[in-house]
């Protein structure tokens, strides 16, 4: 194969990388617009602006796994499952209030990734991966439904009034202010760890693990941080969940769930933190409608995975690009 | 009693042995884990169910009827949803299986909706009784079936050009088919096993259990509890690892805590994995780096 | 002078198969040495043993004076020895400057939480780290390619990439895996100016495997032969070619 310059060799790349620094600056816009959504919807719609936050950050923190890690760990729900019933249980039974339950959330998300690292760490890979943290959120599952002396299993546990250092949580209002604060942050925060060395090393381990080893990077210490922070990240979205819900059931963190999860990373675009929204964004609507049908909800998120790994492996974000560099995510800061 | 519960915990293991075996195939001849398989297993029951009550037929020319059936979507499955995504990443083919699962689970649902449905008794068999341990008729009927069946599978694998095919592509695709195996259609054909044995094992289900569409994702986690108990890819693990299994689910119900039988499955893979990663039979899979 | 690698009776046996059986030599720093061998000889194992991704099954092998042998991969590249590999050690979906600063990765400093919290020091650090990646792509005369994936770059880019981004690295031991692989003559010859600079101006200790003998030949300044495992010859390009056991094991046997 004979060398080749590039197509396009660009005129003076400095200039192109800082022109697109400049237009990334419209990603901050987002949340600035999205504060005006109250105004404009209903309590219905403000529900599902909600909701869609909520998923946003499930997907996102799921994607680092699934997408920058590249593994195949569906241990989400259980980490999703931690977030919500430590903070309803922390709420009810030691009045902790609601934004220390959310950084115990965290915690324990983190806690429930470093468990789930364990065993990848022991070199375990694909589908036994897959199958030990399948095995652990139903473990985690079983456990809601049957510790009922705290959790109250099937009947739910119902969370107190949260409050937002004073503000009650009291309408779907004020839940979004709280809630797109808390998404931003976290989302931004997830963004600056990919765009570092540690965001590098972990997609190295994804791409190559064997060269990753030889650069001298201790890819155990990534394998565990990636886990961990997709399950802190994750616990905070069930905190939300937990809110946004106001009742915990064992039965929202089944494998079904799972699913869902799961289909919103492939819409949107593995390993992309735009697509992560973007799926989020496309499919929140659709659990709660589909949940009157019975079937219907499996069969609609299963027919949706099987077109896009058929027709647009990469995802919705991959259409983005097409049109727009802007939407390139890169793993380094400039 | 143990004697009862081990004789007990045999019959139900069997048909986990089937699954963990007939997962096990398509693995080894493809190298794909089928996530969706347990919902095979139930589409099979499902389709057992519609040709003997809806449609009229005898129990055995159903069964039969059904493992043509589940054949022929397994090839199917082969062709047009696994095939088309060869050249992505690997992760993607157990993507494609679970949806494709969750498709057939969903469909099941939409049709049958909540609705439990039960067979009608389609073993006449006496129960024998062996001093104070009993043995069902349909206990029976599937213990035979099931050796029946593994007989016949190992006989092919090990002693027939069949067999050592599968295992020549298994261990190198291009070779194979610089010797003129046609690894398409061969990994069709095994899909379409892998499904007919597990449409097996949901025949054998049907008249003895309660049909709902959930029953894959129970079924599934057994079969993997099974694989992963007697080493992956390991045939004969698959089978012994089945009926440990069974046994290990009756026992601990019956001593500890009946709530248990549930989750036995996900305590022998964490346990196995955390131990012995391996299983008893399976190569060393962990990765060193 | 002190031998950067020593090899002692080194032998890795897998089981029915005898890789590498009582391989010695040394091997110095910024010295070019190369290791050729018929296919099968053990090249490849050799090279897999020296950087831990496989286990020696008897004998010893010291970088610096300090015992390597049984080592994990990450442990021996941190003291120091670094390797490329044949079937490509990229990462394909990161561009080439990303796969440089990962290779930069040890020299970056920036704590965790500076970094999540985007915090100035770990911006500066990341701007230093990307700074210096684009003049490591620059001295290659590569820095046109630096936002490309390195998927989609040529045979012989990619090899480039490669060397540039185990160079980011500093190792004072390179082993290079079938370097010329896939490169077009020109890219060849360029291959071995890099190679012989690395070794005269940076005193860089340099292992390479590689099948072409010429070429071989010309950028090394001792050949070690290997043939069923063992090594059967040591010493200049001139001797070897010379010797009858060498050419025996690439000509005798069909």
């Amino acid at each position: 194969m004979n060398e080749q310059t590039s197509p396009n060799p660009p005129s003076n790349p400095k200039e192109v990388v800082a022109s697109m620094t400049r237009m990334r600056r419209i990603f901050y816009v987002l949340p600035v617009i999205a504060l005006a959504i109250p105004f404009v919807a209903n309590e219905y719609l403000q529900f599902m602006a909600n909701a869609i936050l909520v998923y946003s950050l499930v997907t996102v923190g799921f994607n680092v796994v699934i997408g920058n890690l590249g593994q195949l760990a569906f241990a989400n729900t259980a980490f999703f499952g931690l977030g919500a019933y430590t903070t309803a249980i922390l709420m009810v039974y030691a009045g902790m209030p609601y934004m220390l339950a959310v950084v115990a959330a965290a915690v324990v998300g983190g806690l429930g990734g470093f468990l789930a690292s364990v065993t990848a760490l022991r070199g375990i890979r694909l589908y036994y991966l897959a199958i030990i943290t399948l095995a652990f959120g139903e473990l985690m599952r079983w456990t809601y439904l049957h510790a009922d002396g705290i959790t109250h299993g099937s009947d739910g546990l119902l969370m107190p009034q949260p409050s937002f250092f004073g503000i009650a949580m009291e309408n779907e209002t004020v839940k979004f202010y709280v809630f797109l604060l808390i998404t931003v942050v976290l989302i931004k925060a997830t963004s600056n760890l990919m765009r570092s060395r540690f965001g590098r090393a972990i997609v190295a381990i994804r791409d190559n693990e064997a060269a990753t080893a030889s650069l001298g990077i201790h890819t155990a210490r990534y394998i565990i941080l990636a886990f961990v922070w997709s399950g802190a990240v994750v616990g905070v979205a069930g905190a939300m969940f937990a809110a946004l819900t106001e009742r915990v059931f064992p039965e929202s963190f089944s494998l079904t769930e799972v699913i869902v999860h799961f289909a919103m990373v492939l819409v949107g675009g593995t390993g992309s933190i735009i697509g992560s929204v973007l799926g989020a964004i496309t499919l929140t609507a659709l659990p709660e409608y589909f949940r009157q049908f019975p079937g219907m909800e499996e069969l609609f998120f299963g027919i949706v995975i099987v077109c896009v790994l058929l027709f647009l492996p990469k995802g919705l974000v991959s259409l983005l690009r097409r049109v727009s560099p802007v939407f390139n995510e890169r793993y380094y800061r400039d | 009693m143990l004697l009862q519960l081990i004789i007990s915990g045999i019959a139900q293991g069997a048909i986990y042995a089937l699954i963990a075996l007939s997962l096990t195939v398509v693995y080894r001849a493809t190298t794909i884990v089928n996530f969706g398989h347990g919902d095979f297993v139930m589409a099979g029951a499902f389709v057992v169910y519609v040709l003997v009550i809806m449609v009229g037929l005898p129990y055995v020319p159903a069964a039969f009827l059904a493992i043509i059936i589940l054949f022929a979507l397994g090839v199917a499955i082969s062709r047009g949803f696994i095939d088309p995504i060869k050249a992505g990443p690997h992760i993607g083919f157990a993507m494609m299986s679970i949806a494709i699962g969750y498709v057939l689970r969903g469909g099941a649902r939409t049709i049958w909706g909540r609705e439990v449905l039960p067979m009608p008794q389609v073993f006449d068999i006496e129960p024998i009784f062996f001093g104070d341990v009993v043995f069902t008729g349909d206990a029976l009927f599937i213990c035979a079936i099931v050796a029946v069946l593994m007989v016949i599978f190992f006989l092919v694998f090990y002693r027939t050009t069949i067999g050592t095919v599968i295992q020549a592509v298994y261990q190198s695709e291009r070779g194979a088919t610089l010797i003129g195996i046609n690894v398409r259609s061969f990994h069709e054909m095994m899909w379409g096993v892998g499904l007919g044995m597990g449409a097996m094992a949901g025949i054998l289900i049907a008249p003895i259990s309660l049909l709902h569409p959930d029953l894959g994702a129970s079924f599934l986690i057994r079969g993997f509890a099974a694989m992963t108990l007697g080493g992956f890819g390991s045939l004969g693990g698959a089978v012994l690892g089945g009926l440990l299994l069974g046994v290990a689910e009756q026992v601990f119900g019956a001593y500890l805590n009946s709530a248990l039988i549930d989750i036995t499955a996900y305590l022998v893979i964490v346990a196995v994995l955390v131990i012995r990663p391996a299983g008893l039979f399976g190569r060393t899979i962990a990765v060193r780096m | 002078m002190d031998p950067l690698l020593k090899l002692e009776g080194l032998s890795v046996h897998f089981s029915g198969l005898k890789a590498l059986t009582n391989v010695s030599f040394d091997a110095y720093a910024g010295e070019v040495r190369a290791i050729i061998g018929p296919n099968g000889a053990g090249k490849t194992t050799l090279f897999n043993a020296i950087s831990g991704y496989s286990q020696p099954t008897a004998g010893a092998i010291y970088f610096k004076g300090e015992a390597i042998h049984g080592l994990t991969p990450h442990d021996i590249s941190i003291k120091g020895v670094r390797r490329t590999f044949q079937n490509g050690g990229l990462f394909p979906e990161l561009t080439a400057l990303e796969n440089i600063l990962a290779g930069l990765h040890t020299q970056i400093i920036g704590g965790f939480f500076g970094v999540i919290l985007g915090s100035r020091a770990a911006r500066e650090a990341e701007r230093e780290g990307i700074a210096r990646a684009r003049s490591l792509l620059d001295l290659m005369d590569l820095e046109f390619l630096a936002d490309q994936e390195v998927k989609d770059l040529s045979g012989g880019q990619q090899r480039m990439v490669e060397i540039v981004r185990t160079l980011a690295t500093e190792p004072p031991l390179l082993l290079l895996d079938e370097p010329f692989v896939g490169l077009s003559p020109p890219m060849r010859t360029r291959m071995m100016e890099i190679i012989r600079k690395l070794a005269g101006e940076e005193g860089i200790g340099i292992l390479l495997v590689e099948h072409a003998i010429d070429l071989v030949m010309s950028s090394s300044d001792v050949i070690v032969v290997l043939s069923s495992g063992e090594k059967i010859a040591e010493g200049k390009p001139e001797q070897v070619r010379e010797n009858r056991e060498v050419l025996e094991a690439y000509l005798g046997y069909a």
